[in-house]
């Protein structure tokens, strides 16, 4: 599947289908919760009222919710909710992508050579890239190399590296990539990759606070109960589904991309190979650094380099389970990058 | 109404829609090349707003600025002549002229501990490296553009939809190169060492 994707370089149709899938991942999410209210509502109605030990018939109970004979509480709550979270996405993804780290913007003037150099480069991609928007630049202030490219279009698009990939490369690496994350600008990338998983992770945090409250509560019928556990387990499942909308080729893309921009595949080949070393090389103290920042998993899938390839899980296991990110010897067969010459 | 006729009015309207969608295009790439033409002006007026500042913090180390600088002005004035008479191409060799200028200020400052050591030089510098590459970029960018505008324009099916508008659509753009003088002169180069 790896070599057949790379075959493929049309990022105008990549880019059509991120705004459909994009769609489409919205859609199911406000789907899946409606879904999930609606369950709740048949099981809470469907209890023996008072006084009687008759149980309702289950259909009966639906068609009832569905005409709004009995009305749907827990549907419209949940309905709600999930509006209210692509809400939030829209307006909050700027803070929701960099939760948990410390970072700083680099603005154009920065008196600080290194971060000058930095702005420049994006610029530079920028430029090459043909795109209308400057996008924001953020340095995250971390160890480990690693960069990802978020946001909603090219107006709102931002880019974060870390420091410690700012320090380590030269500037034609970093200006690779650079291109790289401005690919995932320029084929509507970000879009999709923040929909889901900033939905995907929402669906989690919601589902374990419903979990908690109703083991706090008092009373309540063992049905509820089944239902809610069964939910904790295989929610997450479902809105995995939703990160298995984001294209498995699309670091292939970015990378040909970075290379259609820059006219060369040695830089990003180089800039790969020391990531890739520099996370074997400190592996125990980057998995502290990884684990200690806080929602890593709202970034994994983001990440220019998915730090599991090195052996450390960053992020809830679930979602690593379902890493997106080849891995870096197909990435440079797929640059064409000749490994054994330069090392 | 017969087939026939019915079969007949549904081709005209693919038709019609493919002349549409053609048209539509062929002006989206054209206006591409434009705006990607004046991403190259802000560049090079950038450009030449470094190289003054570039100068004036290099003047106080050397000799070299005084004829450098008159050299930039100059060359300046002919890019701006060119872009007032229209001449693509001199104004091309003027601007080339001062990215060569460019790569001989970064020779002088590797020769200069002093320069070196100089935050406000080196900063200067990464500014120059920095336009000039993204002078590099836009015209690459234009270059894409063009390209992507001939094919389209040359191809089967499209030509005969150029042809229809050929005021509209039919429109010639220059590569951004080097003049075939500078290409044999840079080909026929050798080092001496």
């Amino acid at each position: 599947m790896d070599s057949a994707a790379t075959s493929s370089m049309d990022w105008r149709g990549q880019l059509r289908r991120n705004e459909r899938r994009t769609r489409i991942v919205m859609v199911m999410f406000v789907v899946i919760y409606l879904g999930l209210g609606f369950l709740f509502d048949v099981t809470i109605n469907a209890q023996p009222s008072m006084g009687s030990t008759a149980v309702p018939d289950l259909s009966q109970v639906a068609i009832a919710l569905l005409t709004f004979h009995l009305i749907p509480y827990v549907t419209l709550i949940t309905g709600t909710v999930a509006i209210f979270s692509l809400w939030i996405t829209f307006h909050f993804h700027r803070q929701l992508v960099m939760l948990g780290t410390t970072y700083k913007q680099v603005l154009p003037t920065s008196t600080v050579l290194e971060e000058k150099q930095l702005y420049n480069v994006v610029e530079e991609m920028k430029v090459a890239a043909g795109l209308r928007f400057m996008p924001e630049v953020y340095i995250i202030e971390a160890d480990y190399m690693n960069a990802f490219a978020s946001g909603y279009s090219e107006r709102s698009a931002l880019v974060a590296i870390t420091r410690g990939l700012l320090t380590k490369l030269d500037r034609s690496e970093l200006q690779a990539v650079m291109a790289h994350e401005l690919s995932h600008v320029r084929h509507q990338d970000i879009k999709l990759t923040l929909v889901a998983t900033l939905l995907a992770n929402f669906s989690l945090i919601v589902i374990d606070l419903l979990f908690y409250t109703i083991f706090m509560g008092k009373k309540r019928d063992v049905r509820v109960e089944i239902v809610i556990i069964l939910l904790r387990y295989i929610l997450p499942l479902i809105t995995i589904i939703l990160l298995l909308y984001l294209s498995r080729t699309r670091e292939y893309m970015a990378d040909a991309g970075c290379v259609e921009l820059m006219r060369d595949n040695g830089p990003l080949g180089r800039a790969l190979l020391k990531i890739d070393g520099d996370h074997t090389a400190n592996r125990e103290s980057y998995a502290k650094a990884y684990a200690n920042q806080g929602h890593e998993a709202l970034r994994t899938t983001a990440y220019l380099y998915d730090p599991s390839l090195a052996g450390i899980s960053a992020g809830s296991g679930l979602t690593s389970l379902f890493s997106t990110h080849p891995s870096i010897k197909s990435r440079l067969a797929a640059l064409g990058y000749n490994t054994t010459k330069n090392g | 109404m017969s087939k026939t006729l019915i079969t007949l009015l549904v081709i005209i309207a693919v038709a019609f829609a493919y002349i549409i969608s053609v048209y539509n295009r062929l002006i989206r790439f054209i206006e591409e090349i434009n705006n990607n033409k004046r991403q190259i002006d802000i560049q090079l007026d950038r450009r030449y707003k470094v190289f003054e500042s570039l100068i004036n913090v290099v003047k106080n180390y050397m000799d070299y600025e005084k004829t450098t600088l008159k050299d930039v002005v100059a060359l300046r004035n002919q890019a701006q002549q060119a872009v007032a008479s229209g001449d693509e191409q001199a104004r091309m060799a003027a601007e080339n002229g001062i990215s060569k200028i460019a790569n001989g200020i970064n020779v002088v400052f590797e020769q200069y501990p002093d320069l070196k050591a100089n935050q406000n030089a080196l900063q200067l510098q990464e500014e120059i490296v920095s336009t000039e590459n993204k002078l590099a970029y836009a015209k690459q960018a234009l270059n894409d553009s063009i390209e992507k505008y001939n094919a389209e324009k040359k191809s089967f099916f499209q030509a005969m939809v150029v042809s229809l508008f050929a005021g509209k659509l039919d429109k010639q753009f220059d590569y951004w190169q080097l003049s075939d003088q500078d290409i044999s002169a840079k080909e026929s180069y050798t080092v001496k060492l």
